[in-house]
């Protein structure tokens, strides 16, 4: 219960009431929009970015076909993966049933790129050119293997759901630079990839305990690119404009009768969402952006709701201020004909993703925005289905999987991390979600076991009673 | 423009302002009271690591149990009664040596205050006098207590919240005027305002007892059981899906139905616990009874391919334990799923004896594919059935005719084709005539039940199976009958329990003053608040089992209080004294839930639906809100969402369809998401999303456009009696002339935008699926519909006050 906060915000409300009469309230609250002012203890220090772009990439993306070559595999084509490999570890009832479990080598070809020299799979040309800006952290380890409790877990620290999402609890803890605009934005795409991929679920951008003005809002590739923007038809903005206005003196009116300074709120709250119909439709125009910028980040970004689009936009809202942009990108839940879903999905993502990095290394903001690409678990390297020389699939594998990280703050052109030669389990530096949550809030100035909520009788943190900084993936 | 600095330097302030509320022993002498004042310190600072945790506890030492605190430790004590200069305790949370500190340095706490080290000091040198914690001692009835004023109390509630305010030396507010006062409890009762017709009869009405009259007939109303419903199902976890990944659809609706049925004909609450929790082992179970128990069925249920079912038939014993003693126990118990509970007694084993009597059900960890997941019953569909049998009917009368007719003739086949047609549409309906409902069960044996270490599925604890029991600090079960689901319920709502009849009075407090006594209604454990007025609510909690669980008995006593009846205005002063209302010398004021503003906005429009339950309906929704997000193939029932027409557009909240991950957009913006787990206790934000939902959503503008029609042809003829009129509808009370001459001037400014402006007129007025009264003028029509509009947009009409 968030007694707390509301019982400050309502303190305030009324020292401000006290000292300067109910009627000066309501110019008072212009200011009081999104999440403001973040917690007054934070940042703990000096954050290394103030603001997070995360490209969540849903369903689980192949490890050893993208990032983690595996060249060692060759030779075991069709051969069994060993038991001293898969030690009796739990897998999926998916292929649980299956007599064999041939190992795939990946049909990719892997190639060293940029001073790093990071091993990087042919389906990521554009990737590659950015290589020297990327820190790769091979050897991420999941708790779960299905994809709800998997994404949940990665989203909010715990598989069960009512817990608050990552970009929620830094809203929480920071606020926002824009008044105007939420802290937390996030937004869905689905390229070429499997139209029965894996959903989604609101609460993966959702505020669990947290206030609900904490969650994430979603922009959208519709007409409306927040629920609700657009005037109804027939009212033009000057007729909104003095609709507001006599809403406005109606309320004022009541306010000084009744006293309640969530009246002066709500005043503002209209004022904010006016402010916004002409602030969010500019952010989505993307008139403005010279073409050689459109160009970079591909045809689909004339498209939107792709994921070229919301990389984008990403951008332009990171750049106004928004504290944390979440993407999610469905498709990578590729269990049979992998090779040909895979060359799709990269095809959709690669150059976009590739154009983030370097649009905001070229506004200089790069240093400043954390960037961070990853699924919810990685892929196993035994065959599920049919396995030929040129065909596969691969089911769930939560042991070892790559996530990299880019931008304010990260150690840049490093690989962490090793695998063993199945791609199979941690050999050195295991990095567990927690860790990457801890070490994602102390880039932005967080100290991810101070920053807590008391719900339940209990201070809940995003990391639960775990979590470590990973200092190495430090500059 | 305040910066967050100064924001921040006046919050500081309100700390010390605080204090005023806790009449603390500023008085050395003053007898400390351990409850209130000690055991919150201990709970803050020391349980973690000195609590009923056995893993976690450092030192072998308990501040939970007067034993342990004060046993002598080689020649110490970290409490010494009596004797402040030997207790340990009192010396670590004062030394700045790292080796002796407390909390330790590195823990990542704040050092206790001085305020609070003098605290502790005083009550050992008083005698460190000990008590349990308040919720585990059954509630006593107290006397009422003395007041100052005593023309002021109408029953007991007043005398607890009066002599407080005495103490405090505040006065209560004035009471609300009638109209408010109408508005108030009707809304309040029911969800929806009152009529313009109501409020006149109520004025009219000189008798004493005008007032619980009106009460009488809102507790009455079948709407009552609807609105009093809402927070139940958010409570029970309802939803019209699964809520794991594909989300596939289920019917519960009948289990709803129920609830709303129960509250109507006032089932007494401890029935109405025995039904849910255990109604399937009565002897002799009714249907209804054995629906009844859908409640904790209603949890989420996963249909993951490759998921494991051992894994999620944990989850589902979890989550009924964790609702379970959430709403009648008001306890955390979930918090000893993994460990000991670090702050109140329920240890992990005793948590999996709770879990046992949950963990009998014949049901599967991965289930609920297209439908029901097992075990459930199937519940006929009466309206359904009657449409069949109606058909039915029509089939044998045209087979009648059909044999009189003429081989070969063009009516012959005619008659031919209709009856195909009538038998596809039985055959069409007939998969519909019954409804699965998920119930609870017992399986004939007993599945075993372990604890599992780290509450991992895979990893019980074999040496010892557990058997159903109570956690030893809430008492034992009666030995004359198995220790099972119905024993449990009967428990809760047995007097031995000390929890269930606070919990529950709690919860009804907080339906009408919008925060409980206990403001952590989820939480009645050390680490919760303690309540505002702790004798009022044992005195509600013995008087709910006086009057056997009588629940409209109890909202009758609360809305005929004096403490319910005051003004919501309030002042600097009082704002200040007092911001949150704690002490009660106001009445309540707070936004409605998203469900009371949309029923409230078709209700005065004329287009609400009276219908009451069946399936779940889909009003508006912006497109694609659904697609984007699911399976988006068509593979479950729920992956595109097909919006309804006519009446369901219409029908109260209530009965919106509730898909789980992709909660209704309008309900979750005002706060009312949250349907994946139980919910008891509210938050209430203020946002621009809010504002441009109630200005651009199809359903208030629709809902503006039937209100201005009502306005413009029953209002009367001149434009400031149909202003008028408007403006009781919506807000009941009469504007003042400076509200009214705003509306005027608004009005004349629609009016001559959109007499110069037809096409604007139309498309405004073209707004949703109803039709408009063609018989009015376009312009006087679409500029009546803005002041409408702007009228639904007023703090005012959102607000329950």
């Amino acid at each position: 219960m968030n007694e707390q906060l509301n019982w400050e915000r309502r303190r305030f409300l009324a020292q401000s009431a006290s000292g300067l009469g109910v009627a000066a309230l309501s110019t008072l609250f212009a200011q009081d929009g999104f999440a403001a002012s973040g917690r007054p203890e934070l940042p703990h220090f000096t954050p290394r970015a103030k603001r997070a772009i995360y490209l969540f990439q849903s369903g689980g993306p192949s490890q050893m076909d993208l990032f983690d070559d595996k060249p060692a595999m060759k030779e075991y084509f069709d051969k069994d993966l060993p038991d001293s490999i898969r030690m009796g570890q739990r897998i999926t009832t998916m292929t649980s049933g299956q007599k064999r479990f041939p190992i795939a080598p990946s049909i990719f070809r892997f190639r060293q790129h940029g001073e790093s020299g990071a091993w990087l799979s042919e389906l990521l040309p554009h990737t590659a050119s950015v290589a020297d800006h990327i820190c790769f952290v091979k050897t991420v380890v999941t708790e779960a293997i299905n994809h709800d409790p998997a994404v949940t877990f990665f989203q909010t620290g715990s598989q069960i759901a009512g817990r608050p999402s990552m970009g929620a609890w830094a809203s929480y803890g920071l606020g926002t630079e824009n008044t105007d605009l939420p802290a937390f934005v996030a937004m869905t795409s689905l390229g070429t990839g499997n139209k029965n991929d894996q959903p989604l679920y609101d609460r993966l951008w959702g505020s669990g305990f947290l206030p609900t003005t904490h969650q994430g809002v979603k922009f959208r590739g519709a007409d409306d690119p927040v629920l609700y923007l657009k005037n109804p038809p027939g009212v033009a903005p000057e007729l909104k404009r003095a609709m507001l206005d006599d809403l406005g003196e109606l309320n004022r009116q009541r306010l000084g009768i009744v006293g309640d300074p969530e009246i002066a709120t709500r005043i503002a709250q209209y004022e904010l969402a006016f402010r916004m119909q002409t602030s969010i439709p500019k952010l989505t125009d993307y008139s403005t952006e010279p073409k050689h910028v459109l160009d970079m980040y591909g045809p689909d970004v004339a498209k939107p709701g792709t994921y070229a689009s919301n990389c984008l936009l990403a951008r332009r809202l990171s750049e106004s201020g928004v504290r944390f942009v979440q993407l999610f990108h469905r498709g990578w839940d590729q269990h049979n004909t992998l090779p040909k879903a895979l060359r799709g999905q990269c095809a959709d993502t690669d150059q976009p993703t590739t154009a983030l990095i370097k649009d905001l290394q070229q506004r200089g903001l790069l240093d400043e925005t954390l960037i961070v690409w990853g699924g919810e678990f990685g892929r196993t390297i035994y065959c599920q289905g049919e396995l030929s020389g040129t065909n596969y699939g691969r089911d769930h594998h939560p042991r070892c999987f790559t996530v990299w990280m880019a931008g304010g703050g990260i150690r840049p052109g490093m690989s962490w991390g090793r695998t063993d030669d199945f791609s199979y389990n941690v050999v050195e530096n295991p990095v567990p979600v927690y860790d990457l949550h801890a070490t994602m809030l102390h880039l932005m100035g967080i100290d991810h076991r101070r920053l807590t909520f008391r719900f339940q009788g209990r201070d809940h943190r995003l990391t639960d009673a775990h979590g470590n900084v990973v200092r190495e993936l430090l500059a | 423009m305040p910066d967050w600095a100064s924001m921040a330097s006046l919050i500081s302030l309100g700390s010390v302002c605080l204090c005023l509320l806790v009449p603390a022993a500023a008085d050395a002498d003053e007898a400390i009271d351990f409850s209130r004042e000690i055991r919150p310190i201990l709970a803050e600072h020391c349980l973690h690591c000195h609590g009923p945790d056995a893993k976690q506890r450092k030192a072998d030492l308990r501040l939970d149990e007067l034993a342990s605190a004060i046993a002598e430790r080689g020649g110490s004590q970290a409490i010494a009664p009596g004797k402040p200069e030997r207790s340990t305790l009192l010396e670590r949370v004062q030394s700045d040596d790292p080796d002796v500190q407390m909390p330790p340095a590195d823990a990542g706490q704040r050092r206790l205050t001085r305020g609070e080290i003098d605290l502790l000091r005083r009550w050992i040198a008083q005698g460190a006098k000990w008590s349990e914690h308040w919720s585990f001692v059954v509630p006593r009835r107290p006397s009422l207590p003395t007041v100052r004023d005593a023309t002021w109390p109408q029953n007991g509630i007043d005398y607890f919240i009066l002599s407080r305010l005495d103490r405090e030396g505040l006065r209560p507010s004035a009471p609300v005027e009638p109209v408010g006062l109408l508005r108030r409890v009707t809304q309040d009762l029911t969800g929806l305002p009152p009529t313009i017709a109501e409020v006149e009869n109520f004025l009219a009405d000189d008798a004493h007892d005008a007032y619980e009259k009106v009460v009488e007939r809102l507790l009455n109303s079948p709407r009552y059981g609807e609105h009093m419903a809402l927070a139940w199902l958010d409570a029970a976890r309802y939803a019209d899906t699964s809520g794991y990944q594909a989300d596939w659809e289920r019917f519960m609706w009948p289990w709803r139905d129920w609830v709303v049925g129960a509250n109507n004909t006032n089932l007494p609450f401890d029935q109405f616990t025995v039904e849910q929790l255990a109604g399937d082992l009565l002897p002799n179970a009714t249907p209804s009874q054995v629906l009844a128990t859908g409640f904790n069925r209603n949890h989420r249920i996963n249909d993951e391919g490759g998921s494991l079912d051992a894994e999620f038939e944990v989850e589902y014993v979890v989550d009924r334990v964790d609702t379970t003693s959430t709403v009648w126990l008001g306890l955390t118990a979930g918090c000893a799923r993994c460990h000991d509970h670090k702050y109140d007694p329920i240890s992990q084993k005793e948590y999996y004896r709770l879990f046992a009597f949950f963990n009998n059900v014949p049901e599967k960890g991965i289930d609920g594919r297209h439908g029901a997941a097992k075990p459930f019953i199937e519940v006929p569909n009466p309206a359904v059935q009657a449409r069949i049998a109606d058909l039915k009917r029509q089939l044998e009368t045209r087979h009648a005719t059909f044999a009189q007719l003429a081989e070969g003739s063009p009516e012959r086949k005619a008659a031919t084709k209709e009856i195909a047609e009538v038998a596809e549409a039985i055959k069409k309906l007939q998969p519909r005539a019954v409804t699965q409902v998920q119930v609870m069960q017992e399986l004939p044996g007993r599945r075993p039940t372990y604890l599992l270490n780290r509450g991992v599925y895979n990893q019980p604890d074999t040496s010892e199976q557990l058997t159903p029991g109570l956690p030893s600090s809430l008492g034992g079960l009666p030995h004359e009958r198995p220790a099972d689901r119905l024993a449990f319920a009967r428990w809760l709502v047995s007097e031995e329990n000390t929890l269930t009849a606070r919990v529950t009075a709690n919860r009804l407090w907080q339906h009408h003053f919008g925060a409980g006594l206990v403001r952590t209604p989820e939480d009645f454990g050390s680490r919760g608040e303690r309540p505002t007025h702790p004798e009022l609510l044992d005195w509600l909690a013995t008087e709910l089992v006086r009057v056997n669980w009588d629940m409209k008995a109890l909202h009758r006593l609360v809305v005929t209080s004096a403490t319910y009846r005051q003004s919501s205005h309030t002042t600097p002063e009082l704002l200040s004294r007092d911001p949150d209302n704690r002490l009660l010398s106001r009445g309540p004021r707070r936004r409605l839930t998203g469900a009371a503003i949309r029923d409230q906005a078709l209700f005065v429009s004329g287009l609400l639906s009276g219908t009451m339950g069946g399936p779940s309906v889909k009003p508006y929704q912006p497109a694609g809100l659904w697609e984007e997000l699911s399976f988006g193939t068509g593979k479950t029932s729920v992956d595109f969402y097909v919006q309804d027409h006519g009446e369901s557009l219409y029908r109260r909240s209530l009965y919106t369809f509730w898909k789980r991950t992709v909660a209704p957009p309008s309900m979750a913006v005002f706060d009312g998401g949250g349907r994946d787990m139980c919910r008891v206790n509210f938050e209430l934000t203020n946002t621009p999303l809010q504002a441009l939902t109630l200005q651009n959503d199809i359903t208030f503008v629709e809902a503006s456009r039937h209100l201005a029609r009502r306005m413009l042809q029953d209002g009367g003829t001149s434009a400031d009696d149909q202003l008028t009129y408007g403006w009781r509808t919506i807000l009941t009370r009469m504007p003042r002339p400076e509200e009214l001459a705003v509306l005027r001037r608004s009005l004349e400014r629609y009016r001559s935008v959109y007499r110069n402006n037809a096409a604007a007129a139309e498309q405004l007025l073209r707004v949703g699926e109803s039709a408009r009264d063609a018989q009015l003028d376009a312009a006087e029509h679409a500029a009546m519909t803005m002041v409408a509009h702007t009228l639904l947009n007023l703090d005012e009409a959102i607000v329950f006050e």
